[in-house]
């Protein structure tokens, strides 16, 4: 099977995020998605169209006696992390109550409203713009490269590729916050090109209220909290639209 | 399952790859994976059962409440995209309402609704073609 097509690609992302695939199949097809772009963009896609479908599906909570045993099955160490930030168990814990209604109801339920809930219809029953940073990054000849906007009280970065841009093989473009004062910090990762949403470590009005720009960097690898960028290919203004 | 989906995750989290997906929809994946799997070989254990007890019944999948249909209609509502849905009309509606909220392989959905495999994966390929260039045109 040539895995190069972007047809034969898109047809499987979205075989892949339905569930329609044999277990057999499925497998098959991570160990591609592990070191495919195309396949990891064109999964993406179709986890940003179907996904908001599991809306209808009430959540369901798990007794806490599920979670109790999967802190004993952890050795306590789930209890421990949660003492440190962005641990696992902060990340783990909303998951249960998706999990399981997952396991009721075989959908997929809501995660970040404001992940799910497309722009155009916030527009539209407002009738004005939602309270969003927007920041607008530009290649070194001036062209806009990058649109990210994010709503002010959302955690979900939203990011359109303007132009491609050339990913040297196993690296990846990171986005910076660079604020007025103090260190740059890492926000997520954006693709080479087409459309892709991130989540970030707090709301963007937390982030980047004192923040007037953005860049991005390529790097081996997303990097961690702390880290530093290598050199800026992409830059820009990070504005509030409100 | 659900215990066993977490602690494993939670043993080979140093091998999550951020760049491959949002820690949540990954999350969501490993556990929808493993409820689909989960699903199916319990569905086919149970008709292995019966087919032995030479009961003349077939394993039947309940349907939820509300069914898998009316779960569609409610998130084309919520979602206020019941125009991109309702261009997805009759068997190509509904199977893919059963692959996406029951969870049903191609297989599953061509015994349930009694078709060739062959129609079913057309008609879920063309409703999601026809979600797709819907949403987008939206997007």
């Amino acid at each position: 099977m040539n895995y190069n097509k972007p047809e034969l690609i898109d047809k499987l992302a979205a075989e892949y995020v339905l569930g329609t695939m044999s277990a057999r199949v499925r497998r098959r097809f991570q160990k591609i998605l592990r070191t495919s772009l195309a396949t990891q963009r064109a999964v993406q896609d179709w986890e940003q169209r179907l996904t908001p479908l599991a809306r209808a599906v009430p959540a369901v909570k798990p007794r806490a006696a599920t979670w109790d045993a999967i802190e004993r099955r952890t050795g306590g160490a789930a209890r421990t992390a949660e003492k440190s930030s962005g641990s696992f168990l902060g990340l783990i814990k909303p998951a249960l109550g998706v999990a399981f209604g997952v396991l009721a109801t075989l959908g997929v339920v809501r995660l970040f409203p404001d992940a799910v809930i497309p722009i155009d219809k916030i527009v539209q029953s407002r009738s004005t713009l939602p309270e969003s940073y927007v920041g607008l990054l530009t290649d070194a000849n001036n062209n806009p490269v990058v649109l990210a906007s994010s709503t002010r009280h959302g955690k979900t970065m939203s990011i359109k590729m303007l132009r491609k841009v050339d990913v040297p093989a196993g690296k990846v473009l990171q986005l910076w916050a660079i604020p007025a004062e103090g260190a740059a910090f890492p926000l997520g990762v954006v693709p080479a090109e087409g459309k892709s949403t991130f989540q970030m470590a707090d709301t963007s009005e937390k982030l980047l209220s004192k923040v007037p720009r953005l860049g991005v960097s390529i790097e081996d690898a997303p990097v961690q909290t702390g880290a530093q960028p290598s050199t800026y290919v992409l830059t820009g203004n990070c504005v509030k639209l409100w | 399952m659900l215990q066993d989906a977490f602690v494993n995750i939670w043993n080979r989290a140093s091998g999550y790859q951020a760049a491959l997906s949002q820690p949540m929809t990954c999350l969501t994946a490993i556990v929808r994976n493993r409820a689909l799997d989960e699903l199916r070989s319990s569905a086919r254990h149970a008709a292995e059962s019966l087919a032995d007890e030479e009961t003349g019944t077939t394993h039947d999948i309940e349907d939820a409440s509300p069914g898998p249909q009316a779960l569609l209609e409610q998130a084309g509502d919520a979602l206020a995209i019941r125009d991109c849905l309702d261009e997805i009309e009759g068997p190509q509606r509904q199977c893919l309402a059963l692959a996406f909220y029951q969870g049903l392989s191609h297989a599953e959905v061509a015994a349930h609704i009694g078709s060739p495999i062959g129609s079913v994966k057309g008609w879920i390929r063309r409703a999601l073609d026809k979600l797709k260039r819907c949403l987008d045109r939206l997007a």
